[in-house]
C-alpha cells in the first residue's frame, strides 16, 4: 500500500540513504575547519563505509565492529589533547556519533535520528562562526537536510519517479520558504532569556588581537594581520583622528625586557578580582569637563575579555565592567560578536589624587638595569623646571634626535633592552617609544604607565562606522602631574606624527613593511578597495543587525513601537500575537485541507465509518457501501439494522438515479440513525 | 420479448456455467463484452477451455461461429478472404473469409505476424473489411475473442498497446479449482455438453439487450469515483501509460453492461470494481515493469469508492 500505509518501520531505501549521505557530508564539512584534523578522513571513510555497504560490495557491519568502531573513535578524540568536558571535545564526539549513525541507518527511524541530529548540528556550527557566508552555509543546509527527510519518507512509487531528487528539494525549499515568516518572527519577538549556563570557551579557537603582555616586537606581529577588531558608530559628535585612542590595557609592571599588568601574573577572572578590589571604579575620581562621545560598537570574536573604548568612558551597558584605570572589560570571554553603547568624556581630568597602590604601580622599575638611561633622566630631571618641563624635553628629544619609526627594528637582545634602543639603534615603532617614554618618567619618579589598544581606524564611505583592525593596534603612555591628574601623551606621534593622522600604513609608506607577511590581503590591492569598502558595509550591517539584535534591541524595538508600556503587558501582547498567528495558522490549514466540499451525504457517511472506527471497524478505501455494511454489521450485531439503513438510504442517495424528490428528508434520517449508532 | 431480459441472462449463463465449471466470473465478463457490443481477449494457456467458451456462447445465442488458429504464416487473406476468378463466370468473385461470422475465435492471435494482427483488428473497429476496393459489411452482431499466449512464451509478437486497446476487456480463465476439475475428469460436463445446449437467446433479443445497455443509469457520485480510479491510472508517479479516454469510456460501458447482467438499471460502485481490472489490466503500463493487472488491482484498492475529489 502507499501512502497513509506506508509505516515508519520500513528500510532505508537507497535513494533514501543516499540522500543521508549527501546531508551528512554537507553537515560536517564546516566543522573540519575547527575541531582536529583527523576527524576529516573518519568520517569520509565512515560515508564511503556505508556507501559501500549500499551498493552491496561490503556487508552490513556486526555489532561488534561498531562497537570497536565507536570506541576507536571516543579513544581518538581523548586522546588528540582535548580538556574533557570542554565543548570541543563534545562536539567532536557528536560528530563522530552522527558519522557513524549511518552505518547502522538500516530502518527508517534510524535515518530520521540522522537527520534530526544534521539540524542539531547546523545549530551547533553557528556557535564556531557566524559570519554572512556561514548563515548562507547553514541555510543550505537546511534544505539538503530537510530533502533527506522527505527522501525518506516518500514512498517507495514516488522515489521510482525520475523526477524524484528535483522535487524533493524543490519542496524542501518550498517548506523552508514557508517557514520564513515565522522565523522573522520568531527572530524580533522570542524571549531572548540569557542561557542556564555559559558557552564553555572553545580551545581551538585562537585568541587573537592583543595579548596581556608587551614586549618589543609583539605590535609589530599584529601589523601583518588585516583582521577586524571592532566597529564603532557614533552619534551625534564625531572625534577626530587624534582623539581616536581606543583603550584595552593598562600595562603596569616592567621586568627589564617586558611589561606586565600587574606585578604578579593572574589569569583573567583573577585579574579582574585583583582589579576590583584595588583599582574599583569611583565616579567621584572623575571630573566631567566637555561635550562626551556617544558611541556604539560592535566587538569581533576574540576568546578574551578586553573591551577598548575611549577614555575615560563613564557610561556602558550590557555585560561589562569599568576599573579604576579607566578601561573596560567584558565579564566573559568574547566568543560571539558582541555589542556595547558607550558614553565617554574626552576632556575630563582623570585622578587628581593618586591612591598610594595606583602610585606605587606607576612607579615600579626593576631593581637594577638600563643604568645609563637611568642616569640620564636623573641628570636630565635636574636640569628641568617642572615634572611637565621633563615631560617636554624627554618628548623632543625623540624629535631632535635621529630616531626612526620602522617595523622592521634590530634585535634587542636581552638586557639593557631601554639603553640600546635610547642610545644605540634609535629605530622601533610605539611598543618601544611608550616603554622608554614610561621608563624615563619613572626613573625621574614621575608616575607613568602604557595603555595599550588601537589607535585611529577606517571609516566607512559614508561615514557611518569606522572599521578598527588588528594592524591598528598601538601602545601610548600615560603620566600623573599634579593638579592636571593623568594625561595621555604618545611618544610615537612625536617620530612619525603620520601613525596619528594617517594610520600605519602611512607611516610606514617609505619602507612597505605594512602587512608583511600577509602578500594576499585585499589590502594590498589597491583596486580591489571598492569592492572591499562594498563588503565592510555588508557585513557592518550584518552584525549591527542581525547578530547584534539582543534582549535590549528588542526591548528597545517593542519599546518604540508600542510606546511606553510596561514589560507586563507587553508580554501578554507578545503572547497574544503568537497565539493569534498560530490560531491563523491552523485555521488556514484546516480551510485549505476542506477545499473541495464533500456532498452532504459523504461528510455523513465519513462520520459514519468513524464512529464505527471507534467500535473497531475500520473502512478499506476499496470497500462498497453495501460492501462495508456486511462487514460491519456482522462484527456489531446489535446495531446492525441501524447500520444496514443507513447504508442503504447513503446508497441510495449516491448512486439511484432521483426523480426529483426532497433530498433533505434522507438526510435528517441519516442523522437519526447516526445518533442510534453511537 | 416473452421473457425479461433478465431471465433471458440468467438462462444463458447458468448453460454456460455447464460448459465452463467453476468460472462464473469469466463467464459474466465474457457476456459483459457480448451484451456491451465489445471484443473480447483472453490471455491464457492452451488447453483452459478457451474454445469451449466462445463455442458455448455461440450456441447458446444461436450464431454462427468461426475459428482461425493464427499462425506465423498467416496471411491476411486468409482471415478476411480474397477475391478468386471463377474461371466458369468468367468473373472476378469474392470469397468471404472466416472472419464473416457472428463469433469468431482467433486462436493464439500473438502468434501471427503484425500483418495478420493488423488486418483483424482493422475489421474489429470499422466493422467492415475492404478488399480491392470494395467493402463488405461484417454481421450484426458481431463479437470477436482473441486468444493470445502469455508474452513470455517464445515466438510471440506481442499486441501494441494501441491494438490492446480495441479490445473491451480482458480476461483470463486461470486453472479450475478442485472441486471443477474433478467434475471434468468424471466427463460429465465441459466439451462434451455443447452439443446439448439449447439456444435460448435470438438475434433479434441479443440487439435488444445490447440497446439497453447504455440506457443504464449513472449517478453523479458514481462518475466521480470513475474518474478518481481513472485520474489514479494516470498519476505520473505509477504509471508510464493511464486510461485513454476511450479506456474510461469503456470502463463506464462495461459496468453498465454488468449492471445490466445483475439486473439493476443503474450502477453501483461494485459494478464499476467488478469490471475495473478486465477493462484497464491491459491499458494501462506501471512503472518499472509493473504489470497492469497488478497495478490496476492497487488503484482499485486504494481509491476511496466514498466522496468528492480527494488527493
Amino acid at each position: 500500500m502507499l501512502a497513509n500505509h506506508y509505516a515508519i518501520s520500513q528500510q532505508v531505501t537507497y535513494r533514501g540513504m543516499v540522500w543521508l549521505l549527501a546531508a551528512q557530508l554537507v553537515v560536517m564539512l564546516p566543522f573540519a575547519f575547527y575541531l582536529p584534523i583527523w576527524l576529516i578522513p573518519v568520517m569520509l571513510i565512515s560515508s564511503y563505509w556505508r556507501f559501500r555497504v549500499l551498493k552491496g560490495e561490503s556487508a552490513q557491519p556486526k555489532l561488534f565492529v561498531r562497537l570497536l568502531v565507536v570506541a576507536l573513535g571516543i579513544a581518538g578524540v581523548l586522546l588528540s589533547g582535548m580538556t574533557l568536558l570542554s565543548l570541543d571535545t563534545m562536539v567532536s564526539l557528536l560528530l563522530l556519533g552522527f558519522a557513524f549513525k549511518s552505518l547502522e541507518a538500516v530502518r527508517q527511524r534510524d535515518a530520521l535520528v540522522v537527520v534530526f541530529i544534521g539540524f542539531f548540528l547546523v545549530a551547533i556550527s553557528f556557535l564556531f562562526s557566524q559570519s554572512i557566508p556561514a548563515g548562507a552555509y547553514g541555510v543550505i543546509s537546511l534544505i539538503i537536510l530537510t530533502g533527506a527527510l522527505i527522501a525518506n519518507q516518500q514512498s517507495p512509487a514516488q522515489q521510482i519517479s525520475r523526477y524524484a531528487t528535483r522535487s524533493s528539494l524543490k519542496m524542501a525549499s518550498m517548506m523552508l520558504f514557508q517557514c520564513l515568516p515565522l522565523m522573522v518572527l520568531v527572530f524580533i519577538f522570542m524571549p531572548r532569556f540569557s542561557p542556564l549556563w555559559s558557552i564553555p570557551s572553545f580551545e581551538s579557537h585562537a585568541k587573537t588581537g592583543i595579548t596581556d603582555s608587551m614586549a618589543p616586537g609583539d605590535i609589530a606581529n599584529l601589523s601583518k594581520s588585516d583582521e577586524l577588531a571592532f566597529r564603532a558608530s557614533f552619534e551625534g559628535r564625531v572625534p577626530q583622528s587624534d582623539e581616536l585612542y581606543w583603550r584595552g590595557l593598562v600595562l603596569n609592571n616592567f621586568d627589564g625586557k617586558s611589561w606586565q599588568q600587574l606585578p604578579d601574573e593572574y589569569d583573567t577572572s583573577e585579574l579582574k578580582h585583583q582589579l576590583l578590589y584595588n583599582m574599583a571604579w569611583n565616579d567621584a575620581r572623575i571630573e566631567i569637563q566637555g561635550d562626551p562621545f556617544k558611541y556604539e560598537v560592535i566587538y569581533e570574536k576574540t576568546g578574551q575579555p578586553w573591551l577598548f573604548t575611549l577614555t575615560p568612558t563613564t557610561k556602558v551597558d550590557g555585560k561589562t565592567i569599568k576599573f579604576g584605570d579607566y578601561r573596560v572589560m567584558s565579564r566573559g570571554d568574547i566568543q560571539s560578536p558582541f555589542m556595547m553603547n558607550a558614553v565617554s568624556y574626552p576632556d575630563s581630568k582623570r585622578d587628581l589624587e593618586l591612591s598610594d597602590y595606583a602610585r606605587n604601580l606607576a612607579l615600579q622599575l626593576p631593581a637594577s638595569g638600563d643604568e645609563k638611561t637611568r642616569e640620564f633622566a636623573r641628570v636630565l630631571r635636574e636640569s628641568s623646571l617642572s615634572n611637565a618641563d621633563y615631560v617636554e624635553k624627554v618628548l623632543n628629544r625623540f624629535t631632535d634626535q635621529s630616531y626612526f619609526y620602522t617595523l622592521r627594528p634590530p634585535l634587542l637582545g636581552d638586557k639593557d633592552t631601554i639603553d640600546k634602543f635610547l642610545f644605540e639603534t634609535q629605530k622601533g615603532f610605539c611598543s618601544h617609544y611608550s616603554g622608554s617614554f614610561v621608563f624615563m618618567m619613572r626613573a625621574a619618579g614621575i608616575p607613568a604607565r602604557i595603555v595599550v589598544g588601537y589607535l585611529g581606524g577606517e571609516w566607512s564611505p559614508d561615514g557611518e562606522y569606522l572599521s578598527v583592525r588588528q594592524y591598528d593596534a598601538h601602545a601610548w603612555a600615560e603620566v600623573w602631574l599634579e593638579g592636571e591628574g593623568w594625561r595621555r601623551v604618545d611618544p610615537t606621534s612625536r617620530v612619525a606624527p603620520s601613525r596619528v593622522e594617517g594610520g600605519l600604513e602611512a607611516a610606514v609608506e617609505y619602507e612597505g613593511s605594512f602587512l608583511e607577511g600577509n602578500p594576499f590581503s585585499a589590502r594590498n590591492f589597491k583596486w580591489l578597495d571598492g569592492i572591499r569598502k562594498k563588503m565592510d558595509s555588508i557585513q557592518y550591517g550584518w552584525r549591527r543587525w542581525i547578530l547584534g539584535y539582543d534582549s535590549e534591541s528588542q526591548a528597545g524595538l517593542l519599546k518604540s513601537v508600542l510606546d511606553k508600556m510596561s514589560s507586563i503587558p507587553l508580554a501578554a501582547l507578545v503572547g497574544a500575537l503568537f497565539l493569534g498567528i498560530f490560531l491563523l495558522w491552523f485555521v488556514m490549514l484546516g480551510l485549505g485541507r476542506r477545499q473541495n466540499y464533500e456532498a452532504y451525504e459523504h461528510q455523513l457517511y465519513r462520520k459514519f465509518c468513524k464512529r464505527l472506527e471507534k467500535h473497531g471497524v475500520l473502512r478499506e478505501p476499496q470497500q462498497t457501501p453495501y460492501e462495508f455494511a456486511l462487514i460491519a454489521s456482522k462484527k456489531l450485531p446489535s446495531r446492525a439494522a441501524a447500520i444496514q439503513d443507513f447504508s442503504s438510504l447513503y446508497q441510495q442517495l449516491c448512486y439511484v438515479p432521483r426523480n426529483g424528490a426532497g433530498r433533505d428528508e434522507p438526510h435528517q434520517k441519516m442523522r437519526r440513525l447516526l445518533r442510534e449508532i453511537s | 420479448m416473452t421473457q425479461s431480459a433478465q431471465e433471458l441472462i440468467n438462462l444463458a449463463s447458468s448453460q454456460l456455467n455447464h460448459v465452463i465449471l467453476g468460472k462464473s466470473n469469466q463467464v459474466r465478463l465474457a457476456l459483459t463484452a457480448l451484451l456491451a457490443g465489445g471484443h473480447l481477449l483472453l490471455e491464457d494457456l492452451p488447453g483452459m477451455g478457451k474454445t469451449t467458451l466462445a463455442h458455448g456462447l455461440s450456441n447458446v445465442f444461436g450464431l454462427d461461429y468461426k475459428r482461425v488458429q493464427f499462425t506465423s504464416d498467416l496471411l491476411p487473406a486468409d482471415v478476411v478472404g480474397a477475391t478468386v476468378f471463377d474461371a466458369k463466370t468468367s468473373e472476378f468473385n469474392f470469397r468471404a473469409g472466416p472472419i464473416f461470422s457472428d463469433i469468431f475465435l482467433a486462436d493464439e492471435l500473438n502468434r501471427a505476424t503484425p500483418r495478420a494482427q493488423s488486418a483483424l483488428l482493422e475489421a474489429m473497429e470499422e466493422r467492415q473489411v475492404s478488399i480491392d476496393g470494395e467493402s463488405h459489411h461484417l454481421p450484426d452482431p458481431f463479437f470477436v475473442i482473441a486468444t493470445q499466449n502469455p508474452q513470455s512464451q517464445s515466438g510471440t509478437f506481442p499486441l501494441p498497446e494501441s491494438q490492446l486497446d480495441r479490445f473491451l476487456l480482458r480476461v483470463s480463465l486461470g486453472y479450475p479449482d478442485q472441486a471443477a476439475e474433478r467434475e471434468l475428469l468424471k466427463g460429465r460436463h465441459g466439451r462434451g455438453s455443447l452439443e446439448a445446449m439449447q439456444c435460448c437467446i435470438s438475434r433479434d433479443q441479443l440487439r435488444a439487450i445490447q440497446a439497453r445497455v447504455p440506457k443504464i443509469k449513472m449517478t453523479d457520485a458514481l462518475l466521480d469515483y470513475v474518474q478518481r480510479l481513472v485520474g489514479q491510472t494516470r498519476e505520473e508517479e505509477l504509471a508510464l501509460l493511464g486510461l485513454s479516454p476511450r479506456g474510461s469510456m469503456a470502463l463506464v460501458r462495461s459496468a453498465q453492461s454488468w449492471a445490466l447482467i445483475q439486473g439493476r438499471d443503474h450502477v453501483l460502485p461494485e459494478d464499476v470494481q467488478a469490471v475495473f481490472v478486465a477493462v484497464a489490466g491491459h491499458r494501462i503500463v506501471g512503472r518499472r515493469e509493473t504489470q497492469g493487472n497488478q497495478l490496476a488491482r492497487h488503484i482499485l484498492n486504494t481509491v476511496d469508492v466514498v466522496g468528492g475529489v480527494r488527493v
